[in-house]
């Protein structure tokens, strides 16, 4: 019945990280050649002379159960004597030159940021708050009585004494590291001091003479990007910020990749552990070097991230949150010694951990909630963050209520045949002419509407066109929409124009033409887009009409769109395509990074960690999945803008074919002749 | 309201249409997901004298066909689909008795369920309809199923085939642990297995060793058919 003959394969997949193009190609390939024909730029200058060393790449190992293949550095030829003098000298011996590794098996390789050509934007930065300065740790000088003869409370009991009567700070712990250098800190000092305290509980530094300056780190750790914020603690001023992407990313794209790569690589959980840390670690060097500061300068962090995130991050294996019942190893916000963790920054920090609310909702949600607080509000508020996994909360100062939709990675490019991440040459925006149906789009990288570029050398666009991000999509299919391409149920019209393209029974939109695009060869919207779209959106709506039904309420006063993503996509198309209720379209907006947000709040305001503490355990989280409405919900919600609720805020935008819905044609009843049109369509 | 009088001019008086005509309709109604006109059509062919198991296969499975093809070809889509799952499902309802009654053939049965660790379903119920639209006896076993529920069904019921589905990467591979199940009880032959869900593929299948991938509930149907075939000829 089945065959499981050997085949031999001539061809090998490819894989290339952070893009997560893929494709299959002949064994001997160049990973440099093979990179060009994904359409994944690798910067190379020599052309495979192996003098420039630009076309670094890391052959990963190990079992990548969501592509299908097991990658090893044995499935590109050795390299040679040559190369490896190269990378010796670039001490990059962890890598190989693209242009040097042939095919010869499957292969997972990440790109590093420095070999990509198109650099990537990272989109998370601080947006401006009211925030109680109000740290964790604070500084304070004391002097303190020398020793004497007959007297034998110690060093420490003697400041400890002082910090007593001038301070008023009892109970006070000393850090043992700081124990083995506060004699002599003591003595070089005089006996006066500057003690820094966290959390009024232990003394974590000692300096001699009167030292000032306090500085601590937010970060947010996303599945996708490592955003930090360095925090002027005395003003809650950010003095610097600095992002990065999430290392992991090359053991999966998906936190259930990532998930599902620790359970199955022995090594996995250490691998992706490490690489977090790395690149905390990273993120922290450049951030002080860039305020001129030192790492021991930091005093204090407060880290966020989803479940799986923190899991990672803890070292604590996140298998269970690989399936139902999804149990958390703990709910709890921590509070860790950094260098016990493995971060560098001074000796006796502590970090915050935020804590979480539900298997699936981590302490970045909490951290969301913290920074938009919706908990001190009388209007009805709905927090959404989009990314692969959608997290909502609803709810004002009586009850929020949150869940978590699998939205799929559609909204981040992937699943999208021309899909790509927000990257230069990404379609961010499109506007279709209702009439010619002809599109325009804006590229990332380039001001210019594609309309106004020209042939001539100061015309040309910086970027041509190489694929369309979440932003682009979730505009093109609104616009083809709304101009007649596509019907409400998703399926192209029968519109007949010549940037509709019939593909055997299916059909396809011709978004940028071969002019117009970095390849040559149009960019096209397909069916299957269209399809992804409608099943990631329908989640995410379903899971908020889910969480209106829990709360009672017909209708939400504000919408705010959190996360990267939520900050790109223009409101009125994402109400278009149906992805959220409707809403006054004036009370829908992004805020940015929340979640960074929160942790920086956290950090200067130690008491929002109580406050985060009370509210991961106050919000009732609904498991969506399981609910018996979900599935009504969510094929309710396939349609665009939706099969049955009704849009207001839109009725001006819909064209008036939408206002019919199908439930509201079905339910009144002019079945027979209706069904005949369409049979007839259909033939 | 020239509409409703385009309607009055084709009433459609069923007793007087020939069989071939209700068939027809009938292929009309699944496609729209008329479940109480599918119930009319089938109690109309069965005054006819109609066979139980033709009505099941000239009327509901043909038009489920077309179904299934139009979802195949991204003409269709969940909800249609759904919709059509659901008056066929009428149509079953009253001919399922019936077929018991009259002893007639069965085309297969299936148990299919999601896998321990998955609570998703809607893609399963689907795969689920369509496989019923098809002639199948399916017992669904819904979510979050663990090896001895498969194999309590497999024990119970004595399917055909077998499929399982997961929505998530780290579900996924507890459909290995039930293969080697299979393997071990020494039923694996004498079983189909077929796989679906979002992040499988067909490399992952074979590599857990079941008999297929299915990408849709459309391909699904066709797969279980292909199969029940060479068994019959084996």
């Amino acid at each position: 019945m089945r065959d499981h003959s050997d085949s031999i394969k001539q061809n090998n997949w490819i894989i290339l990280m952070p893009s997560g193009r893929r494709e299959q190609l002949p064994q001997g390939t160049s990973l440099l050649d093979a990179a060009r024909q994904m359409g994944v730029e690798i910067e190379s200058i020599c052309g495979g002379k192996l003098t420039c060393g630009k076309c670094k790449v890391k052959i990963e190992t190990g079992q990548f159960a969501k592509h299908g293949i097991t990658s090893a550095v044995s499935h590109v030829t050795p390299p040679t004597e040559k190369e490896q003098a190269l990378l010796q000298r670039m001490r990059s011996e962890d890598f190989r030159l693209a242009c040097q590794c042939f095919v010869e098996g499957d292969v997972l390789a990440f790109v590093p940021e420095e070999a990509r050509a198109h650099k990537q934007i990272i989109r998370k930065s601080a947006t401006e708050r009211v925030i109680d300065v109000e740290p964790a740790v604070r500084k304070v000088y004391v002097e303190v009585e020398k020793p004497a003869l007959g007297e034998h409370r110690g060093d420490w009991g003697r400041l400890r004494d002082a910090l007593v009567s001038d301070w008023q700070l009892d109970h006070l712990t000393i850090d043992w590291m700081l124990l083995r250098r506060l004699q002599p800190i003591l003595r070089r000092g005089d006996w006066g001091v500057t003690v820094t305290v966290w959390q009024d509980r232990e003394v974590i530094d000692v300096q001699p003479g009167f030292v000032e300056g306090l500085y601590g780190l937010a970060v947010d750790i996303g599945s996708t990007t490592i955003a930090g914020h360095l925090c002027d603690l005395r003003t809650g001023e950010v003095v610097a910020t600095e992002s990065m992407m999430n290392p992991q990313i090359t053991y999966g794209e998906d936190l259930m990749s990532r998930v599902s790569f620790a359970m199955t690589d022995a090594q996995g959980l250490d691998k992706m552990h490490k690489a977090v840390l790395k690149a905390l670690n990273t993120l922290t060097g450049r951030a002080v070097a860039a305020a001129g500061l030192k790492i021991s300068d930091i005093v204090d962090v407060v880290l966020v991230g989803n479940t799986t995130m923190t899991h990672i991050l803890l070292g604590v294996n996140p298998q269970e949150l690989g399936g139902a019942p999804f149990a958390l190893a703990t709910r709890d916000g921590l509070n860790i010694k950094a260098r016990e963790l493995g971060m560098r920054i001074h000796s006796g920090a502590y970090v915050f951990v935020m804590p979480s609310e539900a298997g699936h909702v981590g302490g970045d949600n909490v951290a969301a909630l913290i920074a938009e607080a919706p908990h001190n509000q009388d209007e009805q508020v709905l927090l959404v963050d989009v990314g692969t996994n959608a997290e909502l909360v609803l709810g004002n100062r009586e009850r929020l209520f949150s869940a978590s939709s699998p939205t799929g990675p559609a909204f981040e490019g992937a699943q999208i045949a021309y899909g790509m991440r927000a990257a230069p040459g990404a379609i961010e925006r499109v506007r279709i002419d209702p009439e010619t149906k002809a599109a325009i789009f804006k590229v990332i990288g380039e001001e210019r509407w594609s309309h106004e570029w020209g042939a001539a050398e100061f015309e040309k666009p910086a970027y041509l066109a190489s694929g369309i991000c979440g932003s682009g999509i979730i505009e093109a299919i609104a616009e083809m929409f709304l101009c007649g391409i596509l019907a409400s149920d998703g399926r192209f019209t029968e519109l007949q124009h010549p940037r509709l393209i019939v593909d055997g029974r299916r059909k396809k939109y011709i978004l940028a033409t071969g002019v117009e695009t970095a390849t040559g060869e149009p960019i096209f919207v397909t069916q299957d887009d269209v399809r992804a779209i409608q099943l990631a959106k329908a989640a995410l709506y379903a899971g908020a009409k889910l969480l209106m039904r829990q709360a009672k309420i017909e209708q939400v006063d504000r919408i705010v769109l959190a996360g990267a993503f939520g900050s790109y996509i223009d409101t009125k198309y994402a109400m278009v395509l149906g992805l959220i209720p409707n809403c006054d379209l004036k009370n829908v907006y992004a805020v940015g990074n929340a979640a960074g947000d929160g942790a920086r709040i956290a950090l200067i305001d130690a008491t929002k960690r109580d406050q985060a503490q009370y509210l991961a355990e106050w919000v009732t989280y609904i498991e969506t999945a399981v609910d018996p409405n979900f599935q009504d919900e969510f094929v309710g919600a396939i349609a665009i803008p939706h099969a049955t609720d009704s849009f207001p805020e839109l009725k001006d935008i819909l064209p008036l074919s939408a206002g019919m819905n199908v439930g509201e044609a079905r339910a009144n009843g002019s079945g027979r002749s209706r069904r005949r049109t369409r049979r007839k369509n259909r033939r | 309201m020239s509409d409703e009088e385009l309607e009055d001019d084709e009433e459609i008086i069923l007793s007087e249409m020939s069989d071939e005509e209700i068939i027809e309709l009938m292929f009309d109604d699944l496609y729209d997901g008329y479940a109480e006109e599918i119930e009319e059509e089938v109690h109309e062919l069965l005054g006819r004298s109609w066979e139980p198991y033709d009505v099941l296969t000239k009327g509901l499975v043909g038009g489920m066909e077309v179904v299934g093809r139009d979802f195949r070809d991204g003409i269709l889509f969940v909800p249609e689909v759904l919709m059509a799952a659901k008056a066929m499902k009428a149509g079953m309802a009253i001919l399922r008795p019936l077929l018991a009654e009259t002893g007639a053939p069965k085309i297969g049965t299936m148990v299919i369920g999601t896998v321990k660790g998955d609570i998703h379903d809607i893609g399963k119920n689907l795969v689920s309809m369509m496989m019923e639209g098809a002639g199948f006896e399916v017992v669904d076993l819904g979510i979050n199923n663990d090896v001895d529920k498969y194999l309590s069904a497999i024990d119970e019921y004595n399917p055909e085939i077998l499929g399982m589905s997961a929505l998530l990467t780290t579900t996924m591979p507890y459909m290995r642990v039930v293969i080697d199940a299979l393997k071990t009880k020494g039923i694996r032959d004498d079983i189909t297995v077929l796989v679906g869900g979002a992040p499988l593929n067909e490399a992952f299948a074979e590599d857990i060793e079941a008999d297929a991938y299915c990408r849709d509930a459309a391909v699904a149907v066709e797969t279980a058919k292909k199969f029940m075939q060479i068994r019959q000829q084996a």
